[in-house]
């Protein structure tokens, strides 16, 4: 009896299934309620809409400057934080790492619920500060993701590099901008896909940070609220088209970085 | 250790947005197929005998038994009834049908955390035989045609299984007799569960209860960033409204009017665009005025004190209240003097569910029926906290719960005589109804739970509005809760410009600086 075998092809099976149903099927579903209208006729009434409503148009530049805002401060607490653990050589690098990404076990609403309360005590009254609060909670929730690929990427940086750089004459301050900087990117270009998505849809922690103020993520929610899948998976599907825009514009500079890295070299 | 305290009560989630969006994308992803047919269906056809039964509920709203020996209610009613619930109200039903009717019935129960959870699985062919949703999305359900009437038996008051009608309070029936919907009455489709008023939870320390009897105090800059507004859009609409109105509603003639109710149900219920532009403008103003709009921290909120005032409906006031007690803290419960909106949440049968059995329509009426059971009752208003439409009819030991609730201890000294005979007798001035309780629940979970009958003078039901209505205040409640580009000054936008310009700068200066080291080098 010819034993059976799984050929390569038969393999991916499974995972072309996965993508059928969990990726391209609900798309097409969110293509199709996008493009429609209540009864089912196609229309660009709701894409018109977005862009000729204020409000909707307001509510993407916030949801941006939240988002923008967040992973600058992600970034900028990440990366020193990132450097030291992956290349001070501290002995006690893995636990220190192991502290910043501790709080990831632990539920994120009941740590916004705690950070809550400490700002509390701090502020006296959230409600005077939105903004500030719902940057504060989302760095807060956010600051791992952005440490991680960070330090991966400081670890894996090959010494040699620096050490000629070094040897050619260059001081502290060019061999960070013109060596390490530019090696690092990619981990910077993940850090900000993982933050800055989530960060113009985490409508949760704007909630519980007690931002009145919609983002697009809870734009969204509030018009399948109302029972209007049309407008919704259309704003859906425009912030889709946003976040593709943001990935193609870091992924391409990520390139440019790649040449920059061969003239340093 | 008052009798309040010893309540267990449970607190109805009644939004869960995160919830809601989790099940609607998942549910769109593959529309009808997933959420249809239980396994159960399948033991239905095996015994011809057996009914299914599928009914939908709010998470945490019904007695869900396993009560400690010590939690049993000594009731003080005619039979002296003791209330335990050991197993679930489900579980009793299932045996207490097949005793009665000598039919087997299987409970297929679920539950949901908002209306509008409730009709997207509706909508996605979720097919329900009984379900509870509140007064406007039950009307909804009936102005789209998709109820099944209640039959002619369910309202036969001589038979002593009919529960619900031999006990429902006459307040409530008269409600569910006058209200129409396509000139169709409520009753004719819909009986009641749980039914309150709306009104505002403060902390009687700073705000006086003169101040928190007006829905103007959710608008008072006194009190900016101390409030807390339901976020959702009628009951917010209903407060902007009762705002707007405030003159008109306490003009003392419009007071004394003999059809005072009819005219706060038409002020209180206007959709035209300029009543929704004005509402907008009055939001945009509590917006920026509160504390913050919740869905559900407002209870907890109020409780920490957060917030001296959380807009509340009655049933998570007395749970405010009571877990406020716990640690020594009073809040009060007011009801404004303009209006208040009367809701309820109440058991419908669906047509699609249903599909015309028989056996199963007597089953979901017996589920009903024993909901209504006066027993029963104290149990699912013991375990929730809310307050039950039914009286109790002949039986008095509903009553005599809210006595054991709230009548003061024999020796306390400051009480007051708080009649009750409005809602169970349809008499205010009948003896045999009226609580003797502490002095300050007249303000407090008493006064929540069983309003007077002046806040009953001025309750009115918000109703359903039809598409276009509904999509006008929908829009306003975007338009107020997005970010308004107009609202930015010529300085926020130099302050952007320049924050652009200077990271635009900064990154050609990067990208360009072997070129400018060259230029500079030679």
């Amino acid at each position: 009896m010819k034993r059976f075998r799984f050929s390569r092809k038969q393999l991916c099976i499974p995972y072309a299934l996965f993508l059928v149903c969990f990726v391209i099927l609900p798309l097409a579903v969110i293509v199709y309620y996008a493009f429609t209208d209540g009864s089912g006729r196609f229309t660009l009434a709701n894409f018109l809409s977005f862009f000729t409503n204020g409000n909707t148009i307001g509510t993407l530049c916030y949801s941006a400057v939240i988002a923008v805002a967040v992973t600058a401060v992600c970034l900028l607490i990440a990366y020193p934080a990132a450097y030291v653990l992956a290349r001070s050589g501290l002995k006690r690098g893995p636990v220190l790492l192991m502290l910043f990404i501790l709080p990831m076990w632990i539920n994120f609403t009941l740590r916004i619920t705690a950070l809550k309360e400490i700002l509390t005590v701090i502020e006296g009254n959230l409600s005077l500060h939105p903004f500030l609060n719902t940057v504060i909670g989302m760095t807060y929730d956010y600051l791992p993701f952005m440490i991680l690929p960070l330090y991966t990427t400081l670890l894996q940086l090959d010494q040699n590099l620096l050490e000629a750089a070094r040897d050619l004459g260059a001081g502290p301050a060019s061999v960070f901008s013109r060596v390490t900087l530019p090696l690092s990117m990619p981990g910077i270009v993940s850090g900000i896909t993982m933050t800055f998505l989530p960060a113009m849809t985490n409508y949760v922690i704007l909630d519980m940070m007690y931002n009145s103020t919609y983002i697009m993520g809870s734009l969204i929610g509030s018009y399948f609220n109302i029972y209007d899948w049309n407008n919704g998976s259309m704003i859906s599907l425009i912030l889709f088209a946003v976040i593709c825009i943001v990935s193609i514009v870091t992924g391409g500079g990520d390139q440019e970085d790649a040449k920059n890295r061969g003239a340093v070299l | 250790m008052t009798a309040e305290s010893k309540r267990k009560r449970c607190r109805p989630v009644r939004t869960a947005a995160a919830g809601l969006i989790l099940t609607t994308g998942l549910s769109l992803a593959l529309p009808g197929t997933v959420l249809t047919g239980g396994p159960a269906s399948v033991s239905a056809a095996e015994n011809s005998q057996k009914v299914t039964l599928r009914i939908a509920n709010w998470e945490e709203y019904i007695d869900e038994g396993d009560w400690d020996e010590e939690e049993a209610i000594d009731l003080d009613d005619r039979e002296g009834t003791t209330i335990l619930g050991e197993n679930s109200m489900v579980e009793d039903f299932e045996e207490w049908y097949r005793e009665t009717y000598g039919v087997d019935v299987e409970i297929e129960y679920s539950t949901f955390g908002t209306n509008e959870d409730l009709y997207n699985q509706l909508t996605l062919g979720n097919n329900f035989d009984l379900v509870c949703p509140s007064e406007y999305m039950f009307m909804k359900l009936i102005a789209e045609n998709r109820l099944q009437p209640l039959s002619e038996e369910f309202f036969d008051e001589q038979n002593e299984n009919n529960f619900y009608i031999r006990g429902v309070s006459d307040y409530i029936r008269n409600i569910f007799d006058t209200n129409t919907i396509n000139g169709e009455p409520w009753s004719k489709y819909a009986a009641g569960y749980m039914w309150g008023t709306t009104g505002i939870v403060y902390n009687p320390d700073v705000i006086s209860k003169e101040e928190a009897s007006h829905w103007a105090v959710l608008a008072d800059p006194k009190y900016k960033g101390q409030v807390t507004i339901k976020d959702n859009v009628r009951d917010s609409y209903f407060a902007a409204l009762g705002i707007l109105n405030e003159k008109e509603l306490l003009d003392p003639e419009f007071i004394q009017a003999p059809d005072r109710l009819e005219r706060i149900a038409e002020i209180m219920n206007r959709t035209d665009e300029e009543t929704v532009g004005k509402a907008e403008a009055m939001l945009k103003r509590m917006k920026e005025n509160a504390y913050s709009f919740e869905s559900d921290s407002g209870k907890a909120d109020m409780v920490t004190g957060k917030v001296l005032a959380n807009y509340q409906w009655s049933g998570d006031a007395v749970y405010t209240l009571d877990q406020a007690e716990i640690d020594d803290y009073y809040l009060a419960y007011a009801v404004p003097e303009e209006c208040t909106n009367v809701w309820f949440d109440g058991w419908v049968m669906l047509k699609d569910g249903i599909a015309g059995d028989a056996a199963k329509q007597q089953a979901a009426e017996a589920f009903m029926n024993f909901m209504s059971r006066p027993d029963n009752v104290v149990r699912n208003m013991y375990y929730i906290g809310y307050t039950s439409v039914i009286a109790g009819g002949d039986s008095d030991i509903i009553y005599a719960y809210a006595d054991w609730c709230y009548g003061a201890e024999d020796d306390a000294e400051d009480t007051i005589e708080y009649p009750v005979g409005f809602f169970f007798s349809g008499d205010n001035a009948d003896e045999d109804y009226i609580i003797t309780a502490e002095a300050d629940q007249a303000d407090r979970q008493l006064f929540a739970q069983y309003p007077p009958q002046d806040v009953l003078e001025r309750a009115v039901v918000m109703q359903y509005f039809d598409q276009e209505k509904n999509e006008r205040i929908n829009q306003m409640w975007v338009n107020v809760r997005c970010f308004d580009l107009a609202s930015l000054t010529w300085q926020d936008w130099a302050k952007i410009a320049a924050v652009v310009i200077v990271l635009a700068a900064s990154l050609v200066i990067y990208k360009k600086r072997d070129k400018i080291r060259i230029r500079s080098g030679a």
